[in-house]
């Protein structure tokens, strides 16, 4: 690689080149070892819906093209540089080609005709996927706001702005989550309660901004092979310090089991509902603090088989949370009212035996959590 | 004109500090430019390592929260984009545009020197968020209403001195666009007609039409939104007033977009200097570039809506279809690049290297964007971490290795001295490596669905291995700034002596001594091609012409 015939090699183009021939190797290394893993990376992932496969289509037309343009490109460039190197005797000038006129117009119109093409097999396949049934099978309106995902279940006629028949607020767990019935189509609404929010999950190769003070929709159709599938989705717009945590899960369900879970849904959301059990109070106090969707104690101790108030501060912002307390089982023995920071609640929480309980926040499972140690 | 005002006053030349902070002289502050864009490329560099340190690992361990990790990114790309490469490149275009014009100075010495003077400043009010309760922490792109006011964002004042400092910038961009398009229209040597400008100068010719255009855009969405946060309440851009949401989106992409091409046009130009320099051959299809570069400005300013796909608030196919095109003009000028080698006798010295660097990387993230234009598969890939790598393919693997290709080709011009080329060559292997390192496996996270700017991922998402690569590359990076600034310290000291024309170039500023007196030339040779120094060389015109004028002389015949 040295430029200048007859110096001797320094100590830095020693130290390159031992560095670019490392690179080259472990580059072999890993292509060998990890090929098929490699080539699978370069392509998104499985689509679940028919909406996603038409997008892994058309991902997959412009992946080709895109190999075929840049190992064209790349090898001009690379074989230009081993075969066009300036040689001792090289005194006289190469040929002084100012331009060809006729190889202009080839690399004009060779990808003005490519970027037509690619750019109608786009538009197509825009137009199947931003297709909109007029009868959907289920209508969803999913809710962002920081830092928490609602989904409200809409009546069959109804629209955004319809009060829902029920909502499903925790956005993870096998209770919470957007529940879905495989090979049927949904209807979904975004709605933002305070910034700008995105629905994506990666398993549809799909997402669309939640921007408040507009209602965006799209439709939704999971394979119906995919029953009994749970699919993770996250936020993808900057939201604020809780970006991170605004994930989701969605469940595909076969139309049967769906059907069971919608009915058992509707019926609870009908019944009166419960009140909070508030039929403890009193008793010690435990102090729990949540900030920036974190509780402050990973650990808590209250009395066995007498009561106690747990005094929770929501110090978060337009943020809900509450306290629930399960059991070994997973059971909840406690479940307490969300409410919004900030603020402040007491809950009474009725005697319970001795043992290692679960406290969490319903909305935030995954990221608010700790232990209830009854003594 | 060129010829007039040549004699400089007995004291305008001093040196020592106070020559540095008063100097009027374009070579004087396209240097302070450089040496300011530097330090704010370490300072960002710095803020990048942080980032990727924290997502070296899945969990928390190494920053308090988001708080931090928020305010990490949005300046990391706030200081590269508006503190680093555009003004890098504008202190390129200071140096070198009225030396390859064969003119004395810029038209506007003084505004040039106020242009430079609001960088430092503007700077240093971004960064004083951190002493004040936060820095801006809505990402560079500050979308509304997240940005609007502190209880959503959760920071201090940061976001307001963010809109201050920024508004500084633009306008020190503003004026620069000016003051070269004054310059160059109006101070070209004689002979030196439109078609034989060297690339590099019709680059920034084009990028300033850009600032010009687009810069006062960005100045009225940073000025609505300080009203919304500190008076109005949200009129503008928080729906929950009566704002419209999109409405910023729309007004910042319409600068943010051109920008890019503010970004990548100059170093495209400083590398068309280059490739023909080492390959000893003219730059292939002269006004098809000339033509291509003028095409990708003006369908610059038809495709900002491409960043908002997503939004549900776009005309897709129009925009996609006007995204498509702009493949077709930077098409034209990778295949002109690469037949410019083609035959050639190549030298593969440092700045080749870096030119090399950018054709190859440059391409990876031109082909991108076919990906982003195709606006289905965008639904999938934006706001994931295969953007991230986009945009790094095409403002480092593009934008960074230009400037090095051009660091290393004018730093003999500038200081009389050349750099070490074993030096050289190891800094290009190691960011050479560190970058595909860092930024090619992002492309695979953003494919699996990662999200952009969060500070944590689940561990079993099947993110880990990535993640680690793309942080030991973000590392390598780093390393590859040791040789780099031992290399400038020790060429400043003691590198070989240049002499006026170490590569053989083609290009005024070489015709002049290394470094240039103050106003450059006393004498001219003779224009006659957009290569009159090869002319000279190789005998195709006089030696050497007093600089007066002589009329237009013939086309050269090839």
């Amino acid at each position: 690689m040295s430029s200048s015939p007859g110096t001797r090699p320094s100590f830095g183009s020693i130290l390159a080149g031992i560095v670019a021939l490392l690179a080259v190797v472990g580059l072999l290394y890993l292509l060998v070892r990890y090929g098929p893993e490699i080539v699978r990376s370069f392509f998104p992932p499985d689509p679940v819906t028919s909406q996603g496969r038409h997008i892994n289509d058309l991902y997959t037309i412009v992946f080709v093209i895109a190999a075929a343009i840049f190992f064209l490109v790349e090898g001009l460039i690379v074989w230009s540089v081993i075969r066009y190197r300036r040689r001792p005797g090289d005194t006289e000038l190469p040929p002084q080609t100012h331009g060809h006129n006729l190889a202009e117009i080839i690399w004009t119109v060779i990808p003005t005709i490519i970027v037509i093409f690619l750019f109608f097999i786009s538009w197509q396949t825009l137009n199947t996927v931003e297709a909109t049934t007029p009868q959907p099978d289920l209508r969803v309106k999913a809710v962002a706001g920081q830092f928490q995902w609602t989904f409200d279940y809409l009546p069959a006629d109804g629209g955004a702005d319809t009060k829902p028949l029920f909502s499903v607020t925790a956005p993870v767990g096998k209770d919470g989550g957007l529940v879905l019935p495989a090979g049927k189509t949904t209807h979904l609404y975004l709605s933002s309660l305070d910034v700008i929010h995105a629905f994506y999950v990666p398993h549809f190769l799909f997402k669309r901004d939640v921007v408040p003070g507009i209602v965006n929709q799209f439709d939704l159709t999971i394979d119906a092979d995919q029953a009994g599938q749970t699919f993770r989705g996250q936020c993808a717009e900057l939201c604020g310090v809780g970006h991170r945590i605004m994930v989701f899960e969605v469940h595909a369900m076969a139309p049967g089991a769906f059907q069971t879970w919608y009915d058992g849904k509707l019926a609870a959301a009908s019944a009166t509902p419960t009140p909070v059990p508030s039929g403890g109070g009193g008793g010690p106090v435990v102090d729990l603090t949540a900030k920036n969707v974190k509780f402050d104690k990973p650990e808590l101790d209250a009395p066995a088989d007498a009561p106690f108030t747990i005094h929770f501060d929501n110090q978060d912002q337009g943020t809900p949370h509450d306290v629930d307390i399960l059991d070994g089982s997973g059971a909840k023995v406690f479940d307490g009212q969300d409410f919004p920071g900030p603020g402040v609640r007491d809950y009474g929480v009725s005697p319970l035996p001795a043992g290692s309980y679960k406290f969490e926040c319903s909305i935030h499972p995954t990221f608010m959590f700790g232990t209830l140690k009854v003594q | 004109m060129a010829t007039t005002a040549l004699t400089p006053a007995a004291s305008a030349y001093r040196s020592g500090l106070y020559e540095w902070i008063t100097t009027t002289d374009h070579k004087k502050i396209g240097i302070l430019y450089l040496v300011n864009s530097f330090i704010f490329f370490f300072l960002g560099g710095i803020l990048a390592l942080l980032v990727r340190t924290e997502l070296a690992q899945p969990g928390i361990q190494f920053l308090a929260d988001e708080h931090v990790y928020n305010q990490l990114f949005t300046m990391h790309g706030t200081v590269m984009i508006f503190l680093f490469i555009i003004p890098m490149l504008v202190g390129f275009g200071n140096y070198v545009v009225p030396l390859q014009i064969g003119a004395p100075d810029m038209a506007f010495p003084r505004i040039n020197a106020l242009s430079f003077w609001m960088l430092p400043l503007g700077g240093i009010l971004l960064f004083l968020g951190f002493v004040t309760g936060g820095a801006a922490s809505a990402g560079w792109t500050s979308y509304a209403p997240l940005s609007e006011d502190r209880a959503l964002a959760s920071t201090g004042p940061g976001q307001d001195l963010w809109i201050m400092g920024l508004t500084l910038i633009g306008t020190s961009s503003i004026l620069g666009g000016i003051n070269f398009l004054v310059t160059i229209f109006k101070m070209r040597a004689p002979g030196l007609t439109m078609f034989r400008l060297p690339i590099l100068v019709w680059t920034v010719l084009v990028t300033s039409i850009l600032q010009v255009l687009a810069t006062p855009v960005l100045t009225s969405a940073l000025i609505m939104l300080f009203i919304d946060r500190n008076y109005g309440g949200g009129h503008f851009f928080d729906p929950q007033f009566g704002g419209s949401a999109i409405l910023w989106q729309n007004i910042f992409w319409f600068y943010s977009h051109p920008a890019v091409y503010i970004m990548v046009l100059p170093a495209m130009g400083m590398i068309s200097e280059i490739l023909p320099v080492f390959s000893r051959k003219p730059l292939f299809g002269y006004k098809a570039f000339v033509f291509a570069t003028a095409g990708i400005g003006a369908l610059g300013f038809s495709v900002w809506a491409h960043h908002m796909f997503t939004t549900g608030q776009v005309f897709l196919p129009f925009f996609s279809f006007m995204t498509f095109l702009i493949a077709i003009p930077t098409g034209v000028k990778m295949f002109n690049w690469v037949f410019t080698l083609w035959r050639g006798q190549l030298t593969l010295s440092t700045p080749l290297l870096f030119a090399l660097g950018f054709l190859s990387m440059f391409l990876i993230g031109g082909i991108n964007g076919a990906f982003s234009a195709a606006v289905p598969v965008d639904f999938a890939l934006q706001d994931t971490y295969w953007v991230v790598s986009h945009l790094h393919y095409v403002l480092f693997g593009g934008s960074v290795f230009g400037v090095f290709a051009g660091f290393y080709y004018w730093f003999p011009k500038m200081t009389g001295r050349m750099l070490n080329e074993a030096l050289g060559k190891l800094q290009f292997v190691l960011v050479f490596i560190g970058f595909n390192l860092t930024f090619f496996p992002m492309h695979q996270l953003g494919l699996a669905g990662m999200p952009r700017r969060i500070a944590d991922y689940a561990s079993d998402a099947g993110w880990n291995d990535l993640n680690l690569a793309a942080s030991i590359g973000g590392f390598m990076i780093a390393s590859s700034m040791i040789p780099f600034l031992w290399n400038v310290l020790i060429s400043l000291r003691g590198g070989e002596i240049a002499g006026d024309d170490p590569w053989q170039a083609n290009t005024l500023e070489w015709a002049t001594s290394s470094p240039p007196p103050p106003y450059n030339f006393d004498r001219l040779p003779e224009i006659r091609s957009e290569r009159p120094l090869f002319d000279l060389r190789h005998g195709r015109t006089r030696a050497i012409t007093a600089t007066s004028d002589s009329g237009p002389a013939p086309e050269p015949t090839h």
